[in-house]
This record gives structure tokens, C-alpha cells and sequence, in this order.
């Protein structure tokens, strides 16, 4: 509440509103108003400094108000010239840390405007004022001073250009400044407001040089900040005026520089003229709407230019000559940029952007739009091209002085504009093209298959090492995989193997897929051989396919190898973008991910996993005795299958490969996320395998024994084991050699058994293996049980055993091997003479002899299949019973 | 909406019945009502007579639409305006009534009208000399002729041009 001046009541605080009501009395005429020193001190704020300083003088109560620091303070810093921490500072520099409290009480009092009783303080404020102006100049060093302006050399010939750089924060004196400001500027200003913006206002006829005019009107401009008695709005709009109309003159001239390429003198004296009056915005402005970069663009090259009229192809050529040219022009409009401007004027930001959006826009958007309408495949390949090619451009491309480490993000950012409306097309029509592309070649595929199902099929048994073939194979698969990104061939002529390589490897393979098929059987040199592959991968797909010829009706390496491909193109293609970072990089990863899923699917379940169906199939229905006619390499359909579990597995590798590679060798993906939906997918693939690789082993398996019968019950003869029913009279007596039957089921048993050496992972080989045994041994038993045995064909029996052993040996199972152990034991029931039945019966008793394989009712079922049974049958029971009967 | 009614009783005992609205203006009154509610009795107003408060209220049924003022940002607000043409002719009144009015405005706290008869004060001082402002002010001046010799002198850039 006001302070009362003279005769008021003393101050009430508002929350004691009612109890000043109740005092209120009639005695409160004012007779003669007199204005509170609060309201005296806000009524002097609306004056301008000389009628300031004219009140000043009238009585020591308005001095006092009038000489407030902190009144000038503010005007200081409404110019723009009061720096606070330097006035900190040299206010600890001079009172120190003990100072005269004297002075720092004053000066606190001063600055506290509305103290209780200023009247008090009038005398102490005024001599700590006076004190400062006595003293102080002696005590300011240069280091509190603004730093001498590094402008224009000119400036410092006249103290009133740099008066507001000059001048100096220091509480006390902020009165003083104020005066040296004042004194230098108010003369121009008032002058201009005046006169306005004729071209002979003082300031224009007082300076000559277009430098220091700009820079008196710029002080001016900050002067005219301070400026808030009566009509001052009407003042700055003069102001305003008459810079505007200096700023047209100044820019006119820079223009009529930049046209006449008159860089050095013009351009830089007018651009540093503009940057002195207002920071040179206008002249950057200008500069860059008007930039030859932009209006001359067209000499850069056009749209048409870049793309082929007939195939609607992408020219890389020549939209890489347009980015050189460009190249070229924009760095030298920044040589000409960092020639002319001012070093502390930021434009790069704003150029960039300007060209970005005028000249690179357009083109690559013009070209986007007609190659989306033209050529889907193009479009892909224009898109993440150009892409590469507008990165490489930074390396090309001079830095803009200032810029900094902010450059390389500004072309960023500028390449992300380009692209920003084309990414999300792009990334979905990458994928739409993928899938169709992927899911074209699966179904023409399998169109063709039906095709030529009808026709028989042969399927060759090359004996070859399939595990060195697989290894060799993936060795090359892998070095492909990994050669560099040949999305950009290069343009140096050193290198135009890259290129073709690139095309061979797209090319020739779907060439090669689908012809041999329809000319089946005989084996074609692979076609892929006639284009002479140039890359290696090519050859040896080509080698591999004359190799598996045989498995191709079912599904093909070719077909995995192509998608793979194109995978691996579409992925190279939107992982370009992954760089971006942010939103599109995400974006773009997701895809690449998206695609990969959906070549696992395509690959995967379209195309092997139907393959194994209909190969498990095949063998479920497969008869082998209806079969008319044989061949002896092995029961046709399991041998299908076991190659196509070696292609099977060679896919997955080639899969691993590509993922190991392309996903996480580039940080599309992440092994250890086990949400990523790449990650999964590969899971799932790698288990339907599995589960498909162990449905058709056992159908497999049961295909395999039921051949293994047929051969015993077809090839073995009554006489092998007892040739005393053989009517030949030239038999040999002592026949010790194996039996056709035994050499055929082993032929055939280990041929299928070795085929899946190295395809399939061990655990599943040695299940596999077992199995076998497993079911080799009973059908041996029924086998031996059905034969009738003598003693001399005892002999053939057990080298037929001796053979198996050797056989089963070979599949490295101990487990296996006390079975087949048991078998050449129990041959030996055989070999005893008839008249040594007591012998025979400890033998049949004697179950640890077979490692209790057979118990001895199941060891006595075998001998009674020797030919002489009937007649060491009884001594063989009473020296059996004999025997348990003395054991009991 | 109508506004209410409300009395206020001068410092002389007259009442003067205002638009709640209108008085409102005044940060004291608003106060003063937001604290002690619409009692409906005559709010005594001590410190400002029948004639200047008639005065205020004037000014403040004709500014009663105004926007609020932004804040207590000094700078912003003194910048921005000028006093505009009704505010002029309404300060074209005798010296006295103008103080009284810039009493009451300050007693009220209505700051609007506070700035304005500042200015209308600083707009009487401009290009004043010291004697001058000496009568307008009825002061007395206390300086020795050496000081305002002195004063002068310190601030010589504030010359007439």
C-alpha cells in the first residue's frame, strides 16, 4: 500500500481490509493531493532520459529516483547491452569479499527500488554514485569490456559506431553508459524519425561507407528498444522505414553481384553489409531462393535423361552423372557462400534443405513416380540405388563453414525428405514383389512337375560323396553370400566383372530350373553350364543339380537357390534404409525380417515341406512286391527320400547361411530375440524339417524291412543252409561262403544307411541306424525260423552271420552289436554234431551265452529248426530236463 | 447474464450503486468480494470521495470489456501502450482530480488506470524544465545551486540538441 508522502495515513495491509473500513473516518479529505513516491517513481519510468534527467535536477527526491541504478539498468538491457554475469563479475571484483559494506549496503539500497524510506537514503546513494564516477574508470580493465568487434576495420575510426559494443556492464554506472549511448545515438535517432527514410538523414550523410551506415542503423534498430516515452511506436516504424528501405538498396546491389558473378567485391562487401544491419537473413535469403543451383537446374539433367524409354529401366549411369554434376554446382555455390558471407552466419542448414527440396526432390520423385507406373522390378532396384548414391554424394559434397558436425545430419535429413514419401511404398512393394516373385516360381514349379508326373522316373544313384559335394557346395553358396552389396555396380571400368557377376547370378538360374524338365531323363549337361557361369556359385549349383538329378521331381536346390536370391537382393535393397535410423530404419528392418519370413514360408513350407509330403507319401503307398520290375540299387522311393533329406538339409544350411550372413551379419536382426518373428520363423522351419525327416525315415524304415523280407524270402534257397536236399550232384561239400540273400539284404540295408551319413544330424542318424538294426534282427529271426538247417549248411549260416556282424559293426552301435553277437552264437546250435545233444541242451539252457537276447524257449524254437531235429530231439529234452531236474 | 448489483459508500457517505462487473476492475473490491461474498450491504470506500470515485467508476464501466492484463511484466505492458484517444480526453481534467484519480486507482488497485494517469503525469513533465516541474509538483527545491551545477554536468549528453 502506498507509503504516504505527506499527511497520508500509514500503509494498511489488504487482509486488515476490514478493520481499516471500520477506522475509516471523514478526516481523510485530502486537501491537497501530493503524489506517493511509489507512483513518482513509476510516473519517471514513462520519461524519456532527458526529461528524466531535467526532473532530476528539480529536487533531491526525484535525484534520488531519477539516478537509480536499476533504472538504467533496464534501459541498458532493453539496447541489448547489459550483460548480467559480467556485471556479477565486476561487481566481486571491486568490493571483494570484505569490501566497504558502506557502498554494497548503498548499492543494495539503491537496488532495492522501494525501499521504506528513501528520503533517508538520498545523500549515501548519491555520494556512493558520485564516488563511482570519480573512481571507478581507473578500475575497469579491457578484460570487462565487450571484446573489440572483429567486423570491419573502418568501425573503429568512429567511436560512435561501436558504442553499444563498447559499452560496459557495471551496476553503479549503468547511469554513465547509458549517457555515452545516448549521446552518440540520439542525435541519428532522432534525426531519422524525424526526416525518415531520405537519403539524406544524418546518418547517411554523415557516413558514406554502406558498412558503417548499416552498422550506425543497426545500433539504431537496438537504441530505439529503449525508446517507451509517448509516440515511440511512431518512432520505430521511421526507424523501421527507413532500414527497409536501405536493406532493398543493399540487397539490390548484392543481387546485381550474384548475377554479374562478381563475388569478391560486391557480393562479400554487401553480404557483410547486411549482416551488420540485421544479421544478413535477407541476404541468405535471397541468395539461396535465388541460388543458380535451383534456376539452372535443368542443366543437370532431366528426368528422361535417366530412364529408358523401351524398358522402362533405370539409367544408374546417368543418375549418377546428374549427382556429380550436382555435386559439382552445389560445391561451388558453397565455395561461394563461404567466400561471401560472414564465417558466424549459419546458412548451411537452410541451403541444404532449399536444394534438397527444389532440385533433388523433383527429380528423384519424377523418376520414382514414372518407374512405379513404368517397371515394378526397376522401381525396386531405381529406389535403394539412388539411395546409395545420394549417401555417397556426402563424401562428394564440400562442408559449409559452420556446419560442422551438424552437416552430415543435415544431409541426412535432407536425404530423408527425398525418400520420405517413397519409403513406405517402397518397403511394401519390396515385398509384394518378393512374395510374388518367390510364390511365381514355387507354383510354375510345381505346374511343371504335374506336368511330367505322368512320365516314369528314373532316379540315378550316383555313388558319389554327397558330404564333400555339400561342404563345397555351401562353401561357394557362402562366399556369394558374402561378397559385398553389388546393389550399385560400380562405375570405374576396373571393375566390370562385378556387374556381370551380378546379372549372371540372376539370370542364368531360372533359365537353367526350368528347362531340363521338360526334356527329363537323360542327363542333360546342365544349361546352366552352356552360359559359362562367371560366378562360382553358379557352376557349382549347376554341378550339384547334374548330381542330384534325381530328387529334383520332388523339389529343387535350383528353386531354393533363386529364392534365396531374390531374398537376398530384396533384402540388400530395403536394408540400405535400415541406416536412416528412427522410424523408416525400423520400418525397413521389418521388412527385411518380413521378408525373410516369407521366404522361409515360400521356401519352406510351399516348397520342401511339400516336397517331403508328397516323398512320404510316395513311400507309404510303395509296394515293393508289386513292384514288377527291380532294379538292385536299393527300394526307389526310400532312396528318394534320403536325397531328399540331404537337399533338405543343404537348404537349411543355405538358409542358416543366409541368415547367419544377411540378418545378423548386418544387424537386421538379433540372435538372442526370441520374439523376432525372423528368429521364430527359422525355428519352426528347422523343426517341421526335422519332424518331416523322421515321419519319412520311418516309413522309410518300414519300406526298407519290407524289402529285406522280400529279398529273404526270394533269393534264399532251401539249399543254402541244407545242402543235403539238393538234388545237384556236383555240389561242393563245404559251401563256406555267405548266401546271395545275406550279401543282397546287406547291400541294400547299408547303401540306404550310408546315404544318410552327414545329411541328417547324428542323434537322428543313430535313432535311424538302431531302428534298423533293430528290425533287421526280427526279420532275421522270423528269417532263421523259417529255414530248415543242417549241420553242414550250419557253415554258410554262420559266415551269413559273421557278414551281418561285420554289417552292423559298420553302423558303430554297441548296442546293435550284442543282438548280431547273439545271431553268431546261436549258429553255432547248428554246427554241433547230432550225437553231442547233451551239449546242444547246455547250450540252449545257457542264457548268458546270448546276453540274454533270447530266452532259452526262444533259443530251443531255433533248434528246432535244425534238419536233423526229430532225432537229437529227445536226447536233447531228457539232457535238458535231465539237467533242470539235477539242478533242482 | 445481468451482473449484480452492488453499493459502495465514498469516503464522503454518498452511494454510488455499480455494476459488480464494473467494480470489479478494481483488484481490491474483487478481492474483497471473492473473500467476504455478496453480503449485499454498501461497500465503504474510505480513502476516495463521491467525485472521484463517480470518476473511476467511469473509467472503469467504459473499460469493463477489456482483457485482463497480462501479468506484471512492467516492460511488456508499458511498451505496448500508448494512452489511447478516450483515455486522453477522459484524463482532461484539473490537476487535482488527475492526482486524486491516481490515488484512488492505486488505493483500489486497478492498474490499468494506475499506468494511465502515470503517463498522462509524464506526458505534463515532458520537456518541462526543472523550475517548472518544481511548480507543477509543488516541491521545493532543496538543492544548493553547486549540486544541480553539478548535476548538470554530470549529464551533460541529456543537453537540448
Amino acid at each position: 500500500m502506498p507509503t504516504g508522502k505527506k499527511g497520508q495515513p500509514p500503509a494498511q495491509p489488504r487482509r486488515d481490509v476490514l478493520a481499516s473500513l471500520k477506522m475509516a473516518s471523514l478526516e481523510q479529505v485530502v486537501a491537497r493531493a501530493a503524489l506517493p513516491a511509489e507512483i513518482m517513481s513509476a510516473i519517471l519510468d514513462y520519461l524519456d532520459p532527458v526529461d528524466l534527467i531535467r526532473a532530476a535536477r528539480s529536487c533531491r527526491l526525484l535525484h534520488e529516483m531519477a539516478y537509480d541504478d536499476t533504472r538504467w539498468v533496464q534501459r541498458l538491457k532493453r539496447i541489448g547491452c547489459w550483460d548480467e554475469t559480467d556485471a556479477r563479475k565486476h561487481a566481486e571484483k571491486k568490493f571483494g569479499t570484505v569490501a566497504n559494506m558502506d557502498i554494497v549496503e548503498a548499492q543494495e539500497g539503491v537496488e532495492s527500488l522501494t525501499g521504506p524510506t528513501p528520503a533517508i537514503e538520498v545523500n549515501k546513494a548519491a555520494i556512493s554514485d558520485m564516488k563511482g564516477v570519480s573512481d571507478g574508470f581507473d578500475k575497469i580493465d579491457l578484460a570487462s569490456t565487450v571484446p573489440p568487434p572483429d567486423v570491419v576495420e573502418s568501425d573503429l575510426e568512429d567511436p560512435d559506431l561501436v558504442v553499444l559494443k563498447q559499452a560496459r556492464s557495471i551496476r553503479g554506472e549503468a547511469r554513465q553508459e547509458y549517457g555515452k549511448i545516448h549521446g552518440a545515438l540520439a542525435p541519428f535517432y532522432y534525426d531519422i524519425t524525424q526526416r525518415g527514410a531520405s537519403g539524406d538523414s544524418l546518418v547517411f550523410s554523415k557516413y558514406q561507407d554502406p558498412q558503417s551506415q548499416a552498422q550506425m542503423l543497426s545500433q539504431l534498430v537496438s537504441f530505439s528498444k529503449s525508446d517507451v516515452s509517448q509516440g515511440w511506436s511512431d518512432r520505430v516504424n521511421r526507424l523501421e522505414e527507413a532500414l527497409s528501405t536501405f536493406e532493398r538498396a543493399a540487397l539490390n546491389e548484392f543481387r546485381k553481384g550474384y548475377e554479374s558473378d562478381d563475388i569478391d567485391s560486391t557480393m562479400k562487401k554487401y553480404a557483410h553489409v547486411l549482416f551488420t544491419l540485421n544479421g544478413g537473413y535477407s541476404a541468405v535469403d535471397l541468395f539461396i531462393h535465388h541460388n543458380h543451383l535451383v534456376t539452372r537446374k535443368t542443366e543437370l539433367g532431366t528426368v528422361g535423361d535417366c530412364l529408358d524409354g523401351l524398358t522402362g529401366q533405370i539409367k544408374i549411369k546417368n543418375t549418377q552423372a546428374f549427382l556429380t554434376r550436382f555435386s559439382v554446382a552445389y560445391n561451388e555455390e558453397v565455395a561461394i557462400m563461404n567466400r561471401v558471407f560472414p564465417a558466424s552466419l549459419d546458412m548451411a542448414s537452410a541451403f541444404m534443405e532449399k536444394v534438397g527440396q527444389d532440385v533433388l526432390c523433383p527429380f528423384f520423385a519424377a523418376i520414382f513416380d514414372e518407374l512405379h507406373r513404368t517397371n515394378m522390378e526397376s522401381y525396386l532396384t531405381a529406389i535403394s540405388m539412388t539411395f546409395v548414391q545420394c549417401m555417397n554424394l556426402s563424401e562428394a559434397l564440400l562442408p559449409i563453414r559452420n556446419a560442422g558436425d551438424h552437416f552430415d545430419r543435415y544431409l541426412d535429413s535432407i536425404v530423408i525428405k527425398i525418400y520420405e514419401p517413397h519409403i513406405d511404398t517402397y518397403l511394401a512393394e519390396e515385398f509384394a514383389h518378393f512374395k510374388q516373385n518367390a510364390e511365381g516360381i514355387v507354383r510354375d514349379w510345381d505346374r511343371q512337375l504335374s506336368e511330367q508326373a505322368a512320365s516314369t522316373e528314373s532316379y540315378l544313384m550316383s555313388n558319389v560323396n554327397r558330404q564333400a559335394d555339400k561342404r563345397d557346395f555351401l562353401t561357394s553358396f557362402k562366399k556369394v553370400i558374402m561378397m559385398p552389396v553389388s546393389i550399385l555396380p560400380s562405375f570405374s571400368a576396373a571393375k566390370p566383372s562385378d556387374e556381370i557377376k551380378s546379372d549372371t547370378e540372376s539370370t542364368p538360374l531360372p533359365a537353367g530350373t526350368r528347362s531340363p524338365y521338360r526334356f527329363s531323363t537323360i542327363s542333360s549337361p546342365a544349361p546352366a553350364l552352356e552360359i559359362a557361369p562367371t560366378s562360382e556359385l553358379a557352376a557349382k549349383a549347376a554341378i550339384m543339380k547334374s548330381k542330384m538329378e534325381g530328387i529334383r521331381s520332388l523339389f529343387s536346390i535350383e528353386i531354393a537357390l533363386n529364392l534365396v536370391h531374390s531374398a537376398k537382393s530384396s533384402i540388400e535393397r530395403a536394408a540400405q534404409f535400415v541406416r536412416l535410423g528412427d522410424h523408416f530404419g525400423k520400418a525397413a528392418k521389418h521388412q527385411c525380417a518380413a521378408i525373410f519370413v516369407s521366404l522361409l514360408r515360400i521356401l519352406g513350407h510351399d516348397h520342401v515341406i511339400a516336397g517331403f509330403d508328397r516323398a512320404v507319401d510316395h513311400l507309404s503307398s510303395y509296394r515293393p512286391r508289386e513292384q514288377g520290375e527291380r532294379d538292385d540299387s536299393g527300394v526307389e522311393p526310400l532312396v528318394t527320400f534320403l536325397e531328399l533329406v540331404n537337399v533338405g538339409d543343404l537348404i537349411l544350411q543355405m538358409v542358416d547361411v543366409f541368415y547367419e550372413q544377411e540378418l545378423v551379419g548386418t544387424r537386421l536382426t538379433d540372435r538372442g530375440d526370441f520374439v523376432d518373428p525372423a528368429v521364430m520363423a527359422k525355428k519352426k522351419f528347422e523343426q517341421i524339417l526335422d519332424e518331416r525327416v523322421a515321419a519319412g525315415l520311418n516309413k522309410g524304415i518300414d519300406v526298407l524291412m519290407e524289402e529285406v523280407d522280400y529279398i529273404l524270402a526270394t533269393r534264399q534257397l532251401a539249399t543254402d543252409f541244407n545242402p543235403g536236399v539238393s538234388s545237384d550232384p556236383h555240389r561242393q561239400t563245404m559251401d563256406v561262403g555267405i548266401s546271395d540273400a545275406a550279401a543282397a539284404v546287406v547291400d541294400v540295408v547299408s547303401s540306404h544307411t550310408r546315404m544318410l551319413v552327414g545329411s541328417t544330424d547324428k542323434s537322428t542318424l543313430d535313432v535311424f541306424n538302431q531302428e534298423v538294426g533293430l528290425r533287421l534282427h526280427t526279420a532275421l529271426c522270423k528269417h532263421i525260423k523259417r529255414q530248415r538247417i543242417s549241420v553242414e549248411g550250419s557253415l554258410k549260416l554262420i559266415s551269413d552271420m559273421n557278414h551281418y556282424f561285420k554289417f552292423v559293426q559298420s553302423l558303430r552301435n554297441t548296442e546293435l552289436l550284442v543282438y548280431f553277437k547273439a545271431f553268431r552264437e546261436l549258429a553255432q546250435i547248428y554246427l554241433i554234431d547230432p550225437s553231442d545233444a547233451k551239449e546242444l541242451a547246455t547250450i540252449i539252457a545257457d542264457a548268458d551265452r546270448f546276453d540274454g537276447i533270447w530266452r532259452a524257449e526262444e533259443v530251443y524254437e531255433f533248434a528246432e529248426r535244425r534238419a536233423d531235429w526229430f532225432q537229437v530231439k529227445r536226447d536233447v529234452e531228457r539232457a535238458m530236463y535231465g539237467i533242470g531236474c539235477s539242478l533242482m | 447474464m445481468a451482473s449484480p448489483i452492488i453499493t459502495l459508500t465514498s469516503s464522503d457517505g454518498v452511494d454510488i450503486s455499480v455494476d459488480r462487473t464494473v467494480a470489479e476492475r478494481s483488484v481490491l473490491i474483487k478481492n474483497m468480494l471473492e473473500d467476504l461474498g455478496d453480503s449485499g450491504e454498501a461497500i465503504p470506500i474510505p480513502n476516495v470521495n463521491e467525485a472521484v470515485l463517480k470518476k473511476v467508476i467511469e473509467w472503469c464501466d467504459h473499460h469493463k470489456n477489456d482483457p485482463p492484463t497480462a501479468g506484471d511484466d512492467d516492460d511488456t505492458r508499458r511498451k505496448t501502450t500508448d494512452i489511447d484517444e478516450w483515455d486522453q480526453k477522459f484524463m482532461q481534467v484539473d490537476q487535482e482530480m488527475l492526482f486524486e484519480v491516481i490515488l484512488a486507482a492505486n488505493y483500489l488497485d486497478i492498474k490499468a488506470l494506475l499506468d494511465v494517469g502515470c503517463k498522462t503525469v509524464a506526458n505534463m513533465i515532458k520537456g518541462k524544465s526543472p523550475e517548472e516541474i518544481r511548480k507543477t509538483f509543488n516541491i521545493q527545491n532543496d538543492f544548493t545551486p553547486e549540486e544541480e551545477d553539478q548535476i548538470r554536468r554530470e549529464n551533460e549528453w541529456a543537453e537540448d540538441r
